[in-house]
């Protein structure tokens, strides 16, 4: 440790021994002419540019990676069949139901889907294994799992599994037997036609592992799963009477999920200046009138997530045809600077987050 | 079995897709026996850890929708300090943690440990104690995680044809390679690069006498009678692990010693892959500075 005087501390010196005042000297330069920008030489409202590449896994139905700066995360979705017969609160749905509504009830009730985020990988020094999942995870987990019920994003019909008995009996199969063809012309007059019931469902398992993780993981893990979602292909499943189990069949081209718009993920952390420093170059504050100045760093990164209290996530969703932005999710938690006003401009700066997004998706 | 702290599927038993109908037969292009499947390595995928690499193993007949078989991630954290309760070491203490990701094998793992990531993590760890120089950090740790996010199994191999888990080599040989560039990634003083190679007895088909093939890729054969996974240091020679598996016809005494000089063969050209990667590692940082 050589003795040296504050003037000759390098940067990174400089950021390992008071984090606080290096981002704020960052974004309030004394030295008037030298541009305000982050510790990353990002500007506030600037995110990290996004990479996608999907279908890279093989024993997945459906897989993407996404990169946001360092932050990557591998998304790989599995399909598996459950029987209704398994299902212990299971009703069958009512004859004409395929609105929205019964949909998402029946992916909520019988836990069609499964998101699972797993950040003990070493992605970062703090996220070791060995330990059962910590408080980050799991909620990160429940996020992506409320969010996807409640953006209405996949359809129940997709992975219902059907036994269609008036198929069997008219010897459909490649293995119809030709003797109940015979009795079947016969039967099916005198009794009701048979309509096709729900006998087992796909439950997809999306699970998400971040390999690095340099800040915003909700963004990044969202982004992974709309876009293994969307490139998840599903194997023709019927219900096979005589094996009373589900047969999947490699004649027929795998069928893709009908994935209903595209939700993008935004996330910003709010750092305040503390009281002490002066309030005289509040040139780039966000509020004139409020005592504390504050900026709004969108797509955090490590450093100054651990620097920030309050952070803000909306979803937006720019898809639908009159190009409205419609918003799917807001949330805020950790302090009492968002209000209105400044949400409001956050929805105009997530609407180009998911410009963003659609080039790569 | 519900773990509270993950989201739990349904409560009743999930079961993976069954076909009705065979696979469809596979394109058989014949791996050369002197040769190894091409290797990828990269190393700084994680730039906040110590040091990190990333390996795949390219397939060349592969019907799925990627062409790399065998995808393998490590980071390495430390050297850092033992918690204050651990007795003095002299030497540095390395934890290794080997975790399949659940998407990784035909058969979806579970995130709880099981027995065979138990074994992979301890002859890794073996074969790389061989290399690192402990004495240089005392009092010192360091954790070397590596994550598999693809196995090394074949997409259309029905489950129950075989004991599937002669792939489990290839995996461990994979790990010790791609585990070696993150440690010199994290500039972890070592003797040597440590690589990992396999070599198997083999049957191609029913009738054909039993051949060594070094880096099996296992789909291709009908059976395999014996394999082995060795990690070797080649500029000074010596084997740090060896795991062998399987039953050797007892009539060839050097049976067993030709296996594993084949697999020394596969691990010299994992290493040339691995000195290559490193030199590139080091290069742009000297353009840098």
């Amino acid at each position: 440790m050589a003795t040296q005087t504050s003037q000759t501390l390098s940067s990174a010196v400089y950021a390992k021994l008071s984090p606080h005042p290096y981002l704020l000297a960052n974004l309030q330069p004394s030295v008037p002419g030298t541009p305000a920008s982050r510790t990353n030489g990002r500007q506030p409202t600037q995110a990290r540019p996004p990479f996608v590449n999907t279908a890279s896994l093989t024993h997945a139905h459906g897989s993407a990676v996404v990169r946001t700066g360092d932050t990557t995360v591998v998304c790989g979705v599995r399909g598996e069949t459950l029987a209704t017969s398994q299902i212990p609160n299971y009703r069958p749905p009512p004859p004409g139901a395929d609105d929205d509504t019964a949909s998402t009830a029946e992916l909520r009730e019988y836990d069609l889907l499964v998101p699972n985020i797993e950040l003990a990988t070493g992605c970062a020094p703090e996220y070791l294994p060995g330990v059962p999942p910590t408080t980050l995870a799991q909620t990160l987990s429940t996020r992506v799992y409320s969010l996807l019920h409640s953006s209405g994003l996949l359809d129940v019909q997709d992975l219902r599994i059907y036994h269609d008995p008036s198929a069997d009996e008219a010897g459909a199969e490649a293995e119809g037997d030709d003797e109940h063809m015979q009795d079947d012309d016969i039967d099916g007059v005198g009794i009701a036609i048979p309509t096709r019931e729900v006998k087992a469902y796909w439950v997809l398992y999306i699970d998400l592992l971040f390999v690095s993780l340099d800040g915003n993981p909700f963004d990044a893990a969202w982004a992974a799963v709309v876009a293994a979602l969307r490139n998840t292909k599903l194997p023709h499943a019927r219900w096979d009477a005589d094996r009373e189990m589900v047969l999947c069949s490699r004649r027929e081209a795998p069928v893709p999920l009908s994935v209903s718009g595209l939700p993008v993920a935004c996330t910003a952390a709010v750092f305040t200046a503390k009281d002490r420093l002066k309030q005289s170059q509040s040139q780039s504050s966000r509020s004139g009138d409020k005592k504390d100045s504050f900026w709004i760093l969108v797509d955090p990164d490590r450093f100054e997530e651990s620097l920030c209290d309050e952070t803000v996530t909306v979803v937006v969703d720019r898809s639908d045809k009159s190009e409205d932005t419609r918003i799917l999710g807001i949330s805020k938690s950790g302090g009492t600077i968002v209000g209105q006003e400044v949400m409001r401009r956050f929805v105009k700066v997530a609407e180009g987050r998911w410009q963003d997004f659609k080039k790569v998706l | 079995m519900a773990d509270r702290r993950r989201i739990n599927g349904p409560v009743g038993a999930t079961v993976p897709p069954v076909y009705d109908s065979p696979p469809p037969p596979k394109t058989n292009t014949e791996k050369d026996e002197e040769s190894v499947r091409k290797i990828f390595l990269q190393t700084g995928v994680t730039p906040s850890a110590s040091g990190s690499a990333y390996l795949e193993l390219v397939n060349p007949d592969s019907t799925g929708p990627s062409n790399t078989s065998l995808k393998l991630s490590c980071t390495v954290h430390g050297p850092r300090a033992l918690p204050r309760s651990a007795p003095f070491s002299p030497h540095i203490i390395l934890t290794t943690h080997v975790k399949y990701a659940p998407f990784a094998t035909k058969q979806r793992r579970g995130y709880l440990r099981d027995s065979s990531e138990r074994d992979l993590g301890v002859h890794l760890e073996t074969a790389l104690r061989g290399a690192i120089i402990a004495d240089r950090w005392p009092k010192s740790g360091v954790d070397i995680i590596v994550t598999i996010v693809e196995g090394d199994q074949d997409r259309h191999a029905p489950e129950s044809q075989r004991d599937d888990s002669w792939d489990t080599m290839n995996v461990l040989s994979g790990c010790i390679t791609v585990a070696s560039a993150a440690i010199a990634d994290a500039g972890i003083d070592c003797v040597d690069t440590v690589a990992g190679g396999v070599a198997a007895l083999v049957a191609k088909d029913a009738t054909s006498r039993p051949s060594v093939v070094i880096d099996p890729a296992i789909a291709d054969y009908h059976k395999i009678y014996a394999a082995c996974c060795v990690a070797y240091l080649p500029t000074r020679d010596e084997v740090t692990n060896i795991w062998f598996k399987g039953q050797l016809p007892g009539a060839d005494m050097m049976l067993y010693n030709n296996l594993i000089e084949r697999s020394l063969v596969a691990c010299r050209i994992a290493n040339k892959v691995v000195v290559t990667t490193l030199k590139k590692t080091i290069k742009p940082e000297e353009e840098v500075s």
